[in-house]
């Protein structure tokens, strides 16, 4: 005997439960799905655990253990065997298909966007029921005004069909947990695998409410690496609505000039509190590209640079290299300096690669190496870089002592921004 | 000395913050006074004179108080209201409503372009010469991504609307009855008037509208922090709008109605201008009538399928390919197309048509409204920032009085029977 039944979230909201006697008990209006994944693959994640059931004038959660849903000649029937209150534990472990799903946006993780769901459908087995997808296409739409039926076989005639999206309930990530008194690290865990650009796209389309606390749930290098990619606007309003101490954590793992750009757009006295709250260390580097004027090169150069004396070994550098574990776009350049943090040549991986370990810096490095001014205007950069196919450019203040470099990416994306502006 | 310095820049930097948010509601306030809007305010003055200039005074009000509550939701949630809608409402009520925008914006996208169609014949141009060419025009300059730029160029002409400062001046108005006619309001109870009245708000205060407000306060990024500037950026706006609607009447209404002259359409209004109050001044009516016309013929179809889109989750936006977005695409596009085509129909019937989008127009703002009140009441969205009484007051008036004429408007000709 094959006891599966399929049905939809639409079908059963708002019909009665039946009692084993026949008798109506109460209005379903809402169903709890287990959310909280006890490990990988866990069967139970999308097991429907409880029912929100109104019995005259009294609404409450109800396990779902003792309810059937099946289907008889085309029509669903809810039935009970008995009322089992669920605690209010249970229930804040829980999602509500109704109040947080139907209706709501969600993440569609492969297609890593924004969905509005039409409906859910869900699944009889003998282990319980299921949600199994979120139905994001047109037919659920009409089904929901309850037209789907008559317009499917008016199209039918003409041989059209409506096409019918689904997405497996292992693909999506609820967003909207605004009722429920849940931990929101974990239940945003999934959102953690995006690449942080689509993450960033996905935070820029959801609400203020929801953002900040998406945010939030991500842990302290992503969540640098995602307000990095946010629109100016939307990083404003990440900084400003997280708490200082939180916000200062994660400006702390940004690159320096990125942080200047954010709190340069801040209100004083709150860029003065996060600058307060962040290290020493960090928001000293801030605080000097913040004296930079907007359109120079200071402004867009970034100061975490890797700089050797001319009379150390390959091996050597290699080794600290080794150390420090620098970001790719440190390597893009790396920098000679004299004992007065004056630059006198460059040097790049490819140079440390192919020389022997025991070649001294002095002899692999490219002397009288292209430079900026701190105080340069930026346009000139663009040029520079296309004309000597460097990936990075060092910053020399007036007294020829260097200050950071400028990388490609940041330049792209400043002319990228100043078309824009134009186009608009 | 050191003083007045310190006040200088002080005053200088609000009026940087000031020019920074700007935009939202004085675009809003433009876009209102589209063909449908002249057209309605050309044949109200013509035929009542001066008699319903009043009615411009409580629709300032609502139109304030309405924007007003747009731009807080919009500021304070982040989301659009067709989004807080379809979360809130269920999916009946917003298919009821989105079903009916769309209608009614395809009948006032069809306005738009007979006011191209009639402001051009004025100058001479052929209106199956003048629509094909706005449609393709309007369709190439959303589509390919300059819309920013056009939306620009358009708040600089929609300053041309203020010929019809100009065109009521050159008409010589009465100011004295103007005066005595707005302090001492008057309503003939019957369909005809109640229709005018209906019309008149109606076009003033256009659902698209609130859709159209809270999304480009969205799309600005304002803060509640600035929020006193977007109050000085809606009153603005809904000042221009009434400004231009009062001319308009007057310029008709010291004209037209004197000598018993009636219209239908806009541009009629320009046609009967000229003899009576000189050519420049008809030129000048049809100028204004053609770029306000282009500029919501631009407007209503892209926010159309922008709304539509968002409410029942289809991919939307102009920075998206024709793939990633089809269902956006076809209803912007045919949005454009249906309401093209029927201009160019011969003997379609234009005036019912406006008058069906208009009806539509009554019956969803009373929903859209009581949508949007409950929406800010709610402290779950709105948190501290929901509505103070007096805005509630004021809100739920507007519903019951808009209701209220409506239901008379239906009811009137039953009770004339009796």
């Amino acid at each position: 005997m094959t006891s599966l039944t399929t049905f939809y979230l639409s079908g059963i909201i708002g019909k009665e439960a039946f009692g084993a006697d026949g008798d109506a008990i109460g209005i379903i209006k809402d169903l709890l799905v287990n959310t909280m994944p006890s490990g990988q693959n866990d069967p139970n994640q999308q097991l429907v655990t409880g029912v929100r059931l109104r019995i005259r004038k009294e609404t409450r959660f109800y396990s779902f253990k003792s309810f059937r849903v099946v289907k008889a000649r085309e029509m669903l029937n809810v039935t009970c065997t008995g009322l089992i209150e669920l605690s209010n534990e249970e229930v804040d472990n829980g999602l509500l298909l109704v109040e947080n799903i139907l209706d709501k946006q969600i993440v569609d993780m492969n297609g890593r966007k924004l969905v509005r769901v039409n409906d859910v459908r869900l699944a009889t087995l003998p282990a319980g029921t299921f949600a199994i997808a979120v139905d994001i296409g047109i037919e659920g739409l009409l089904r929901r005004i309850g037209i789907s039926l008559p317009i499917k076989r008016f199209l039918s005639l003409f041989k059209i069909n409506i096409p019918a999206k689904f997405i497996l309930w292992d693909d999506v990530q609820a967003i909207d947990y605004s009722n429920l008194n849940i931990v929101l690290s974990k239940s945003y865990a999934k959102l953690n695998t995006l690449h942080p650009s689509d993450l960033a796209d996905i935070l820029e389309d959801l609400g203020k409410k929801s953002s900040i606390s998406v945010f939030s749930s991500l842990d302290e290098e992503k969540a640098a690496d995602v307000l990095e990619e946010l629109e100016t606007h939307a990083q404003i309003h990440i900084v400003e609505n997280l708490p200082v101490n939180k916000a200062a954590d994660v400006l702390e793992k940004m690159p320096a000039d990125e942080v200047a750009d954010i709190l340069d757009e801040l209100e004083d006295e709150k860029a003065e509190l996060l600058l307060k709250e962040m290290d020493t260390e960090s928001s000293q580097e801030v605080r000097e590209l913040l004296e930079y004027s907007d359109n120079s090169v200071g402004s867009l150069m970034t100061t975490d640079i890797l700089s050797f004396k001319p009379g150390i070994t390959v091996e050597e550098v290699i080794d600290e290299l080794r150390i420090k574990k620098p970001e790719s776009a440190e390597l893009y350049s790396l920098f000679v300096t004299e004992t007065n943090n004056e630059l006198i040549g460059t040097f790049n991986l490819r140079d440390l690669v192919v020389a022997q370990p025991k070649t001294l810096v002095s002899q692999i490095m490219k002397s009288e190496p292209v430079f900026l001014y701190d105080n340069q205007k930026v346009d000139d950069i663009a040029e520079l870089i296309s004309k000597y196919n460097l990936l990075a450019v060092p910053v020399v203040d007036p007294n020829n002592q260097l200050q950071g470099m400028v990388v490609v990416d940041d330049v792209v994306e400043d002319l990228i921004n100043k078309r824009r502006t134009k186009k608009r | 000395m050191f003083r007045a310095k310190l006040r200088d820049s002080n005053f200088f930097r609000h009026l940087a913050i000031f020019f920074a948010i700007i935009g939202p509601g004085i675009i809003t306030g433009s876009v209102d006074n589209d063909a449908g809007g002249i057209t309605t305010y050309s044949v109200a003055g013509a035929l009542y004179g001066y008699g319903l200039i009043w009615t411009l005074i409580p629709s300032f009000i609502v139109l304030l108080v309405i924007q007003e509550m747009n731009a807080r939701m919009g500021i304070v949630t982040g989301k659009g209201l067709s989004d807080l809608i379809r979360e809130n409402a269920g999916m009946k009520i917003t298919f009821f409503i989105f079903i009916g925008l769309l209608f009614s914006n395809i009948g006032n996208t069809t306005t738009e372009f007979a006011g191209v169609a009639g402001s051009m014949e004025i100058f001479g141009v052929s209106k199956y010469i003048s629509v094909p060419v706005v449609a393709v025009m309007v369709w190439l300059l959303v589509v390919k991504g300059t819309y920013e730029i056009a939306e620009r160029i358009f708040l600089i002409f929609s300053v041309s609307l203020l010929t019809y400062v100009v065109s009521a001046l050159m008409s010589k108005p009465h100011w004295g009855e103007i005066g005595s006619a707005i302090i001492h309001p008057q309503l003939e109870m019957n369909t005809k008037s109640l229709a005018m009245v209906i019309a008149l708000v109606g076009t003033t205060i256009a659902p698209w509208m609130q859709f159209y407000m809270q999304s480009s306060v969205i799309e600005k990024g304002l803060k509640m922090k600035n929020f006193k500037y977007t109050l000085i950026d809606i009153a603005v706006g809904c000042v221009v709008t009434v400004v231009v609607a009062f001319f308009i009447m007057v310029a008709c209404g010291s004209t037209l109605h004197p000598s018993g002259i009636q219209i239908n359409e806009a541009k009629d209004a320009a046609v009967a201008l000229k003899p009576l109050a000189g050519k420049l001044a008809s030129h000048v009516f049809a100028f204004g009538l053609f770029v306000a016309s282009v500029f919501s013929a631009t407007i209503l179809p892209l926010a159309t399928a922008f709304y539509v889109s968002e409410a029942f989750g289809f991919e939307a936006g102009i920075d998206k390919k024709w793939d990633e977005a089809k269902e956006f695409y076809i209803l912007y596009t045919g949005i454009l197309v249906i309401s093209a085509i029927i201009i160019l129909v011969p003997n379609a019937p234009l005036i019912q048509i406006s008058i069906w989008s208009q009806v539509i127009n009554g019956i969803l703002l009373p929903v859209v409204l009581v949508s949007m009140i409950l929406l800010i009441n709610n402290k779950k969205i709105m948190g501290i920032y929901v509505n103070k009484p007096l805005q509630n007051i004021i809100g739920w008036s507007a519903v019951v009085i808009l209701t209220g004429l409506s239901l008379m408007l239906l009811l009137m000709p039953l009770i004339n029977r009796l």
